[in-house]
């Protein structure tokens, strides 16, 4: 299928001539696009710009955008830094790491799980549910947080890693994509011979239907990972050594002033792994979101 | 033979119920057992008892509901700043990404590259990185005087850029503005760049052959093609922005939560949410009835 895809795309490249489009025109589309490209990266060139600069410079008034005499003290500063920190710094990276694949993978699981009854059964529940899951989408979880903590509380899981990756797993967007990506790229006639073969739901959902949606879930994870990433004890988690990767930004930071360019350093460091997980799911990102459109 | 069938549906039922029972469990328990609590909150007058950390509610009518729109001082007005920026800025991140969306989906050298500087905000825009990406670093060089806060500072690149401070303060408000428009259109670029993949070449060649200009093809073809994703569109921004834990009533909302304000807390995002939900409701229903109706003839 993918064969005849990439065939089409190349006919179509081969058809399309640039016949109605001026010199003039040309120069103005490129002129658009860099514009608007430039306000996108503009913050984040900055940061990194200004992760690189002595603190003379930091200080500066008028401030300079770009740096004279970079320097990577802003970098080497932050060990001895997170050597005040009260836990280790390792901890906080692992706890945060640790929620994070955990969520990644236990979201990526559950939702698919759950999209591939929603997909297939055509039970008057099923449509209950799947509205229930469009109507969550409104929700922020703020809405929910004291009556989420009661539940903690009674299920004795203040202060442990379940009070991060729980509430996350459950996430509804995550079932309304891979719902939609199902509908579209699972060929029914497909699960039903492979059905036909004897195998059973499992060997289906595993070899059959998690290939087929890899593109979904790889968003997803891309989605799961970022939001985990972010993630901040809220009033459920008190031992410091369970704290998050952010709760340790927000120690350098309260250092002061003096500190901006660490505090910059970190943002740029911080913003590492996301765009990791990105580049290894870019591709795919489009194609999901074009099937969650499509009207079930 | 009946039999067999029966069970076979049977089975069917069983591994349905057994796929979608982890998801459900944990929505139930953290999302729709929540909900409920809360909104049993927006309607009572709740104590808590410390010593069995338990929750006493006593029904109240709508006197919470009642309490914020009629005599707290602060929470109409954020209410309305909320409501006037959701009604504002919808319609400009959406003909904005549209725009850009159209753009994209041209041909040209470097196309990958720019799809994906536009879709990085998505990535990277959340949670702490974001706080000290954008932050308050541009009041705060306001009031410190030094042009090198946490974080990004819009005035800092503009004075960098050799321009007086009276131009800078003026375009400041402006930018800060953009900055955040732009930002929030990675999803919906993308959205609108599926859309427009969609589109049948066919229909642009009849254009060619009937000789309609570059505008008109715009108008008359991929409007017209786009307007489910236009819906859709409109419907997430509005959901992005409605959930968004930077705006007023969020932040009023979610303080009061973290002061234990037990009913507080949920009555501020409840009515927010009503609200919300009944504006979106008649925004979609016009849109789909009145404006594309008329597109489809």
């Amino acid at each position: 299928m993918k064969e005849k895809k990439l065939k089409l795309v190349a006919h179509k490249k081969k058809q399309y001539k640039r016949f109605t489009r001026s010199k003039a025109a040309n120069f103005m589309f490129v002129t658009i696009l860099l514009v608007f490209g430039l306000f996108m990266v503009l913050p984040l060139i900055y940061s990194i710009v200004t992760s690189f600069k002595p603190l003379d410079e930091l200080l500066a008034f008028p401030p300079k955008f770009f740096v004279t005499r970079p320097t990577l003290h802003n970098y080497t500063v932050l060990p001895s830094l997170l050597d005040n920190l009260q836990v280790p710094f390792s901890r906080y990276a692992f706890n945060s790491l640790f929620i994070s694949v955990a969520i990644t993978v236990g979201h990526v699981l559950i939702a698919g799980m759950a999209a591939f009854t929603l997909s297939n059964c055509k039970h008057k529940f099923i449509s209950t549910v799947f509205w229930a899951v469009q109507v969550a989408l409104l929700f922020n979880g703020y809405t929910l947080g004291i009556p989420q903590y009661l539940i903690f509380s009674k299920l004795g899981m203040i202060d442990t890693y379940w009070v991060y990756i729980l509430p996350a797993l459950q996430s509804t967007t995550g079932v309304f994509l891979m719902k939609q990506y199902m509908d579209v790229s699972v060929p029914r006639a497909l699960m039903e011979a492979a059905l036909l073969d004897g195998a059973g739901y499992y060997r289906i959902f595993w070899t059959l239907v998690m290939p087929l949606v890899k593109p979904a879930w790889l968003t997803l994870s891309l989605f799961a990972f970022r939001d985990a990433w972010a993630m901040q004890p809220g009033g459920t988690i008190f031992a410091e050594s369970l704290k998050t990767l952010p709760v340790a930004m927000n120690q350098i930071a309260a250092s002061g002033i003096a500190r901006s360019g660490s505090v910059m350093a970190a943002t740029v460091l911080l913003m590492i792994p996301p765009i990791l997980v990105y580049l290894v799911s870019q591709s795919n990102v489009m194609e999901t979101m074009s099937s969650a459109g499509m009207k079930d | 033979m009946k039999r067999g069938l029966k069970d076979f549906t049977r089975k069917k039922q069983m591994y349905g119920r057994m796929f979608i029972l982890p998801w459900e469990i944990g929505f139930i328990l953290f999302f729709l057992q929540p909900l409920v609590q809360s909104l049993v909150f927006v309607f009572s007058k709740v104590n808590v008892d410390f010593e069995n950390g338990v929750f006493l509610t006593e029904w109240n009518g709508i006197e919470n509901i009642r309490y914020f729109l009629y005599e707290d001082t602060q929470y109409v007005d954020y209410l309305v700043e909320s409501l006037t920026s959701f009604v504002l800025n919808i319609p400009l991140i959406v003909s904005l990404s549209l725009i850009v969306g159209v753009l994209l989906n041209q041909k040209f050298k470097g196309r990958v590259m720019f799809r994906s500087i536009f879709f990085l905000p998505v990535i990277i825009a959340t949670g702490v990185v974001m706080t000290y990406l954008t932050g308050d670093a541009t009041a705060e060089s306001m009031r410190g005087g030094t042009g090198a806060g946490n974080g990004i500072d819009i005035s800092g690149i503009l004075m960098s850029m050799n321009l007086t401070s009276n131009i800078t303060s003026k375009v400041i408000g402006f930018v800060n503005q953009i900055f955040d428009l732009f930002w929030d259109c990675g999803v919906q670029i993308v959205l609108f760049i599926s859309g427009l993949q969609s589109i049948p070449e066919q229909l642009y060649e009849v254009c060619r052959v009937e000789g309609a200009n570059k505008w008109e093809e715009f108008w008359y073809v991929t409007f017209p093609m786009l307007s489910g994703t236009t819906l859709l569109v409109i419907v997430f921004t509005a959901i992005e922005i409605f959930t968004d834990s930077n705006n007023s009533v969020m932040t009023y909302g979610f303080n009061a939560m973290r002061q234990n304000m037990w009913w507080q807390g949920p009555t501020i995002l409840w009515i927010y949410f009503a609200l919300v939900g009944v504006i979106l409701g008649l925004a979609v229903l016009i849109i789909q009835k009145k404006i594309f109706a008329k597109w489809a003839q």
